[in-house]
């Protein structure tokens, strides 16, 4: 290992590793430093991978990594206690029977103008946030009112009714646009729960549709990877290592050295020194912050880091079973498709009330998704409004309650061969902020509600990837556009480096 | 064959909003009618005679809201109305301690101090950042919202007012203003805050009306709904209007006297009578029929189109966006007449915080389990109430020594469950409504132990009272909710946000229109300023443009 490189990287989450691949192909020497055995963050790591299915990943990036023909599109079941599951995929709106579902006309105009608002929004994730430093008629304020007035321009082609829709939406409820057009059902409930999976939010909270339309910003088809979530972490790493980055693991960062004002590099774990002019950080602005010395920072920045919102909310528990499992209603050839229980939007609320409290719901929202040999098959479950400051703390009896209540959950909606099921991981939200540094144990690595998006994400001051000290910056999903595996932030991170003409 | 006469312009509704219009219609010169449906004017702000010798402001209930601009172009002191400040309030707490809100600065520091030393200066930021949004805000309440789908000068015209207005704020208080109206009043608290009764003392402004829970992103801004008016000048202070809020009802419907207006009580609006897609009157249930080529509701937007209006008049669309317009009712009200004044154990002798707004709810976590309830179709098991005895300043409310008191009480929803699982109002029977003011007492009494043994007589509405004897659509107070999707150009519906409606000459003045509820009149005057202005006499009525 040198002790010199242009840029080093802490974390080696797909972000760190994506920005990494950037930074050495424009020439510069990079080192991705993570604590971790192995790269990829909460992609990968066997049975223990956190991230289970792909939503959200931009078709070119995935050509970039190689993963074409590795990724398999899947349904989505939407469970029902009933028995009327209902499936959304390629062959169209059913029930589990075959049944044409009788929604499926406003469906699809309901979700075709979603994933047009969607698109529209989308260019201002491949980019750092608009920001008005300097006020609106500066001339930078007067090139962000430009690149916002071609989004307005965008809208005007949609048309008036189009773009006030657009308009009336954006900062609205899923609860209340999913339940004007559609029926109280599995299908309104799968909706409800993709728009507040991860978030310490419900679908009656306001700002929920703008996450929904996060969700879709890629068209909102979901994909396995074929040959397990490990291929797409290793897929991330070679992209960085074949770029002529190194990826140094088992490694993590004690502290960022800042002199004068200047990141001049990082202290590992083991109290080597690296030296960099360059530090980008994938974890969250505080931990950032407390990384390079909180005297480094004025007071309001960390005040701001303090109020960062980023209560994870989001368990992941994973069970090995001794056979497949068998779903009443539904054919065998369903069943590695993505599961949903959310079988109605007012569920999926009710959901979210308990961990407001501190308190495991009784009846979460779940996604499954069944992986592995017929054999021995791997159930990956994230489990939705699990509180990281739980009541009590997570203590061994609190996991076995959360792994009992999946499983009951799960039986109730007609998932049956659990019998012999076996844990093999629960990761509370405080267990995935232990052991992969996200902020608050949160999905997105900060809440993407409507104050915690766009310039003020993920706190106001640091929104342009620039965190305080020249030569730091932050490349994680705490930073815009925010969660989900799309390698934006790391992306835009890397040229805001570029740009800025640092190191 | 009833009446039959002919007007310059109807207003049907004597609500504030209605009486606003009408008064500077007719200020304008134009021949003016109300009609209202109760046999007394008002709406919600009413002062009501329900027991003998007591006054009940009985729907809404305190004033701050009302545009002084108004106040003044209408003279309304002239008329009688006179808002009397009050000072302070408080919290109770179970175990007998309270948190009192003081006006005077140095008697509220040394409150905050007796519960957390580090809150002192934490609600000096807390005024500030209020402050400054409201005075943010305050110039947009007598503006119309612009449309951004409109190229039309005027829209630009105003657009670029709220650019220039955000431009004055600088790059980073741009940023802090956006994050204010997009978050949740608790989540504001808490980064201010480390008391948990203080937390719950002010974020009480953030949910009243609202069908939503303190950390619901949006709640921050309605906040500012009831901080942004003044009492004589004083920024977020609140008064009793003397003899009740009837008396701004009244004092408007002199007003309106004086310049020639009519008003005719006791019948309400059958529907509203069109030609062509043209406007030409109103049709009431008494069979009497008046004409005018210019006719304002003052109902809501559900009521106005869905209620009254004849569906062939209206696109299609704009019928689905009426339907799907939110007006969830969330609160309910009990006004008592009192015997003497209850005792409050914990508070000293004569508090003079005990003339202001008092509470019971003591922590954030308990009024978002009070929002839980209401989402499951439940009043509110431990509710929140904001809860006034205006005899102990304004004397007309009662008789000497005995008192009145108001209880607006959260959350209370509309579409009650019943014991069979289902949702309906009809579900607000007598015994509900009892076991709901049960609930309330039982809460009241944890400040005010003997407030039971001093009730001489006490009216129990739900939101279905609200809704049957004011008119408004499901008890909502404001007309419709105070959500972003219903603000601004959104209210009441995408592309109709300037008073004006598919039905020409008929215009919206009600709290449906921007910037929506509480006893404001804004929309009523600017509704009625784009009246003038579309008929070519906007230069009869003051500008409020800054």
């Amino acid at each position: 290992m040198k002790k010199t490189y242009d840029v080093v990287i802490i974390g080696a989450g797909h972000n760190g590793l994506t920005a990494a691949a950037m930074l050495a192909r424009s020439g510069r020497s990079v080192a991705v430093l993570d604590r971790r055995a192995t790269a990829g963050g909460m992609i990968g790591g066997g049975d223990a991978s956190l991230a289970h299915l792909i939503y959200n990943l931009s078709g070119s990036e995935i050509g970039a990594l190689g993963l074409r023909d590795r990724l398999s599109k899947v349904d989505t079941v939407s469970l029902s206690a009933t028995g009327d599951h209902v499936i959304v995929g390629d062959g169209g709106v059913t029930f589990a029977d075959g049944r044409a579902h009788p929604e499926t006309a406003e469906y699809r105009a309901l979700v075709a103008r979603l994933t047009k608002f969607a698109g529209l929004l989308a260019p201002l994730a491949e980019a750092p946030p608009p920001a008005f430093e300097g006020g609106m008629l500066s001339r930078s304020g007067m090139r962000e009112l430009l690149r916002l007035g071609r989004l307005g321009l965008g809208l005007k082609f949609m048309g008036k009714a189009d773009m006030r829709e657009f308009l009336r939406i954006l900062l609205s409820n899923a609860y209340d646009v999913l339940r004007d057009e559609l029926d109280d059902g599995p299908l309104s409930g799968a909706l409800a729960a993709d728009a507040v999976r991860g978030s310490f939010s419900g679908p009656r909270s306001p700002g929920s549709v703008f996450s929904l339309m996060y969700r879709l910003g890629q068209g909102g088809q979901v994909y396995t990877a074929s040959n397990g979530m490990d291929e797409v972490a290793e897929a991330y790493a070679k992209r960085a290592t074949d770029a002529g980055a190194a990826v140094i693991l088992n490694l993590g960062v004690q502290r960022i050295v800042v002199e004068n004002d200047q990141v001049t590099g990082v202290v590992a774990d083991d109290g080597t020194q690296i030296a960099a002019r360059t530090v980008l950080s994938g974890a969250g602005p505080l931990s950032t912050a407390t990384m390079a010395g909180i005297a480094n920072f004025d007071a309001e920045t960390v005040r701001r880091a303090r109020n960062h919102r980023c209560k994870g909310t989001t368990a992941k528990v994973n069970f090995r079973l001794g056979g497949m499992p068998t779903v009443a209603g539904l054919g065998a050839n369903h069943l590695r498709h993505r599961l949903v229980v959310a079988p109605t939007p007012d569920y999926v609320e009710r959901s979210f009330n308990p961990a407001k409290y501190g308190e495991i719901p009784d009846h979460p929202t779940l996604e499954a998704v069944v992986t592995g040999p017929e054999s021995a098959p791997l159930l990956s479950v994230n489990a939705s409004h699990v509180p990281a400051d739980l009541r009590g703390g997570w203590t061994k009896a609190a996991r076995t309650k959360l792994s009992k209540t999946v499983l009951q959950t799960l039986a109730a909606h007609g998932v049956g061969g659990l019998e012999g099921a076996k844990s093999v991981l629960v990761a509370s939200p405080a267990d995935i902020q232990t052991d992969f540094g996200a902020p608050g144990g949160h999905w997105h690595h900060g809440e993407m509600g409507l104050d915690q998006i766009l310039t003020l994400r993920p706190i106001i001051g640091m929104s342009r990837y620039r965190a305080g000290p020249d030569g730091l910056y932050l490349c994680g999903a705490s930073a815009h556009p925010g969660g989900d595996i799309t390698g934006a932030p790391g992306r835009n991170a890397a040229a805001q480096v570029i740009k800025d003409g640092v190191a | 064959m009833g009446k039959h006469d002919t007007y310059d312009a109807i207003v049907a509704g004597a609500g504030h909003n209605g009486l606003t219009a009408a008064c500077y219609l007719a200020k304008a010169g134009l021949k003016v009618l109300v009609v209202e449906k109760n046999d007394w004017i008002g709406g919600a702000a009413v002062s009501r005679s329900l027991h003998d010798g007591w006054t009940y402001s009985n729907c809404s209930y305190v004033c701050s809201l009302l545009r002084r601009e108004i106040v003044r172009d209408l003279e309304l002191p002239k008329y009688g109305l006179q808002v009397i400040p009050y000072e302070g309030g408080a919290t109770f707490t179970p175990d007998g301690d309270y948190f009192a809100y003081h006006s005077d600065h140095d008697a509220l520091r040394r409150e905050i101090a007796r519960h957390s030393e580090r809150d002192v200066d934490a609600y000096d930021r807390f005024a500030r950042t209020v402050v400054r949004q409201c005075r943010f805000i305050r110039p947009f309440l007598l503006r119309p919202a612009p449309d951004p789908a409109s190229l039309k000068p005027r829209d630009l015209g105003e657009l670029l007012y709220l650019i220039k207005r955000a431009h004055g704020l600088g790059g980073l208080e741009l940023a802090e203003t956006l994050r204010f109206w997009t978050m949740s009043i608790g989540d504001f608290l808490d980064e201010h805050f480390e008391s948990d009764l203080i937390k719950a003392h002010l974020a009480g402004s953030g949910i009243i009306g609202t069908g939503l829970g303190v950390y619901s992103p949006g709640t921050a801004y309605v906040l500012l709904h009831h901080y942004m008016g003044d009492v004589d000048g004083a920024i977020g202070a609140w008064g009793f209007a003397r003899g009740g809020m009837g008396a701004i009802s009244k004092a408007l419907g002199d007003c309106l006297a004086e310049a020639g207006g009519t008003i005719v009580t006791g019948s309400g609006i059958d529907r509203f009578l069109t030609t062509d897609g043209r406007v030409t009157g109103v049709a009431l249930e008494n069979g009497d029929t008046y004409e005018a080529p210019i006719v304002a509701s003052n109902m809501d937007v559900k009521r106005t189109f869905l209620g009254h209006t004849d569906r062939n008049d209206l696109p299609s669309d704009f019928v689905r966006a009426v339907e799907r317009f939110k007006i969830r009712g969330s609160s309910g009200k009990i006004n008592i007449a009192l015997d003497a004044m209850p005792d409050f154990p914990a508070a000293p002798k004569d508090a003079t915080f005990l003339r202001g707004d008092l509470h019971c709810s003591t922590s954030l976590q308990e009024l978002e389990r009070a929002y839980d309830d209401w989402k499951d179709g439940r009043w509110s098991s431990n509710p929140y109430f904001d809860m006034l005895i205006p005899s102990q300043i304004d004397p007309t409310m009662a008789p000497p020594g005995k008192h009145m008191m108001t209880v607006f009480v959260q959350y209370a929803p509309y579409d009650l469950q019943g014991k069979d699982g289902v949702r309906s109002a009809a579900n607000w029977t007598e015994e509900n409504r009892k076991a709901f003011a049960d609930c309330v007492f039982d809460k009241i009494e944890q400040a005010a132990p003997n407030i039971r043994d001093r009730i001489v007589h006490a009216e129990v509405r739900s939101p279905l009272e609200i809704e049957t004897e004011v008119g408004l659509t499901e008890g909502n107070i404001f007309q419709g909710e105070l959500t972003f999707d219903q603000l601004l150009f959104n209210r009441p519906v995408p592309g109709y946000s300037q008073y004006r409606t598919p039905i020409k000459g008929m215009y919206l003045v009600g709290s449906s229109a921007h910037p929506g509820g509480g006893v404001m009149a804004a929309p009523g005057a600017n509704a009625a300023r784009e009246i003038l202005r579309n008929i070519g006499k906007g230069s009869r009525m003051p500008s409020h443009a800054e």
